[in-house]
């Protein structure tokens, strides 16, 4: 087994000691960072994603991946930029107003930062201001707004209405997310995508990217 | 069929036999009631809705709070008792932002809140004394899987723990469940006719945990809250949100006498429910609370009432509720004709 499906396999059992001693190793066989991130840690966290999809994986397993690739790319981050390779993208993500659901946010946010995004988390029940004032001063491609009550999907409206009027609409594409969320929801309110759970966002936010 | 009390007709429900109607209750948010019926307390407005059981919530009604100021959005911030940050983005809704407990030093440290303090219990005994053997009378209890991982060690600490320290989830499970065990023993000492159990163990996708985890570190702790219930001869209600088809049989073998409230928007279908499982325990829901009951004309909601009704009225086992609450999102007019329709579609025998 090569030390790259290793590190896969170490990311699917979720041991984060395991993924980093095998980052580690790889690096020291001169495997480049990109490589290691590429073939090793993505592959992987997409496996997880696919395990959680279909039932097999739950919260717990979900979220000890997640965080052993985020320690993976702690030691990779410095190398990548040393080499000029940059993130996939930059993201930023918040949960709308009115809701202060933290969980799937965060879920997001472990599974982007894994996958080699850069990530700035806006916080819980970010206003539409909150949102807009973020974007005119970051140089973020993706935004994501995350509302896990239905009572608080209006809001998500409200924030793409004020990325409009602010003129900022057309600075980032716009994903949403979140328990009551659908799809049919998220073409009608003018979102340019949707992410049905965690895992999906990665995915979802890669398409995204090839768009920008 | 005499007239039933409130209480009769949920007692008769849960024991699977046919009331005079089918029963419900609900939490109902403030400007709700206050728009149905203006200056009223919650009390008349139980009464004056004719609605069968009420409800204390222990964590709006019995939790110590301390103020922390506002948040960065303007919210107001609070200590609960516990010890974790909440913000609140309205009177009834906040969410823990900061845990407790931050580390195993801090859990070696950790002084859980006195159950036992008098002042908790008088919200209960106010309404043993109003209502004790007319309308059911209702303590909810907090899963103690909901305070530990929200409110004593954070979520995604909790779920991590889980895997990586198990030693740590079942120390701090201890510390809530040790605390609601002494608060349901204090709350039917003081006259509660059930114990609802509030804290989802699902989302809409799924169970949180697997099988394993939710036999493993989220089943004894409710079943625990489940038999001391029994011990008093008492009912035990299960409140979770979502997809619970993987894991209901858990829930019932646990000791549940009923389950609210069907989640709709996870895809539990009410009719499918009382098939699987409806004789083995009372179904409460499931009225959508995201859809209908907010958005929908009173035809529709209606029209709802009466296919939850239809699909799981028979031979009782059912009340019927809202899909989750009557929160503040919900048309008041809905509501009242949500009431309306139970007590005209849920008369026994059913008819639709």
């Amino acid at each position: 087994m090569t030390v790259l499906s290793e590190i896969n396999r170490g990311l699917i059992e979720g041991n984060e000691d395991v993924v980093v001693e095998l980052v580690e190793k790889a690096l020291n066989n001169n495997i480049p960072a990109k490589g290691i991130l590429d073939k090793g840690i993505i592959p992987g966290l997409r496996q997880v994603g696919d395990l959680f999809e279909k039932g097999e994986y739950f919260l717990p397993e979900l979220i000890v991946s997640g965080e052993a690739a985020t320690k993976a790319l702690e030691l990779l981050q410095p190398i990548l930029e040393k080499s000029g390779t940059i993130s996939k993208g930059k993201f930023a993500i918040g949960t709308v107003q009115g809701d202060v659901h933290n969980i799937g946010k965060n879920i997001v946010i472990m599974m982007l930062k894994g996958s080699g995004w850069e990530v700035a988390d806006l916080g819980v029940d970010v206003s539409p201001e909150g949102f807009c004032s973020a974007v005119a001063k970051g140089d973020f491609q993706i935004l994501g707004l995350s509302s896990l009550l239905t009572m608080s999907m209006p809001s998500t409206v409200r924030t793409i209405d004020a990325l409009e009027a602010a003129g900022l609409r057309s600075k980032v594409k716009i994903m949403v997310g979140g328990a009551p969320t659908t799809k049919q929801w998220a073409d009608k309110i003018g979102a340019d995508g949707w992410a049905k759970e965690a895992p999906d966002a990665v995915n979802t936010a890669e398409a995204l990217i090839r768009e920008v | 069929m005499k007239k039933l009390t409130g209480l009769e007709r949920i007692l008769t429900t849960v024991k699977h036999q046919e009331p005079d109607v089918v029963p419900h209750f609900d939490s109902v948010a403030p400007n709700v009631r206050e728009a149905i019926l203006p200056g009223s307390s919650y009390e008349d407005f139980v009464e004056y809705m004719d609605i069968d059981a009420i409800t204390v919530s222990d964590r709006r009604q019995t939790w110590s709070y301390k103020d922390l100021g506002t948040s960065k959005s303007g919210r107001p911030l609070k200590q609960c008792q516990w010890g974790a940050t909440i913000q609140f983005t309205g009177p009834d809704t906040g969410i823990p932002m900061e845990p407790a407990i931050k580390s195993e030093k801090e859990l070696d440290s950790y002084v859980p809140p006195d159950p036992d303090l008098s002042w908790r219990y008088e919200p209960l005994k106010r309404l043993v004394k109003r209502f004790k053997g007319q309308r059911a009378i209702i303590a909810g209890c907090t899963d103690p899987f909901a305070v530990a991982r929200e409110n004593l060690y954070g979520d995604v600490e909790y779920f991590a723990a889980m895997i990586k320290r198990p030693d740590i989830v079942d120390r701090i499970n201890e510390i809530a469940v040790n605390y609601q065990l002494r608060y349901v023993k204090n709350s039917l000492e003081a006259g509660a006719d059930i114990i609802f159990v509030n804290g989802d163990w699902a989302m809409t996708k799924g169970p949180m945990v697997s099988r394993e985890f939710t036999k493993r570190f989220l089943a004894p702790h409710f079943q625990r809250i489940a038999e001391l219930t029994h011990s008093y001869g008492k009912i035990c209600f299960k409140h979770t949100d979502g997809n619970i088809w993987p894991i209901y049989d858990i829930i019932i073998d646990a000791g549940a006498d009923g389950i609210h409230p069907i989640d709709p928007m996870a895809g539990m279908d009410i009719g499918e429910a009382k098939a699987k499982f409806g004789d083995k325990v009372c179904l409460l829901g499931n009225v959508s609370c995201a859809f209908v009951l907010v958005t929908g004309s009173v035809e529709e909601v209606r029209q709802e009432v009466k296919e939850v009704i239809r699909k799981a009225g028979k031979g009782g086992g059912l009340i019927c509720m809202s899909s989750n609450s009557i929160h503040s999102g919900v048309k008041p007019e809905n509501y009242v004709e949500m009431v309306k329709a139970i007590h005209d579609y849920g008369k026994y025998p059913i008819s639709i």
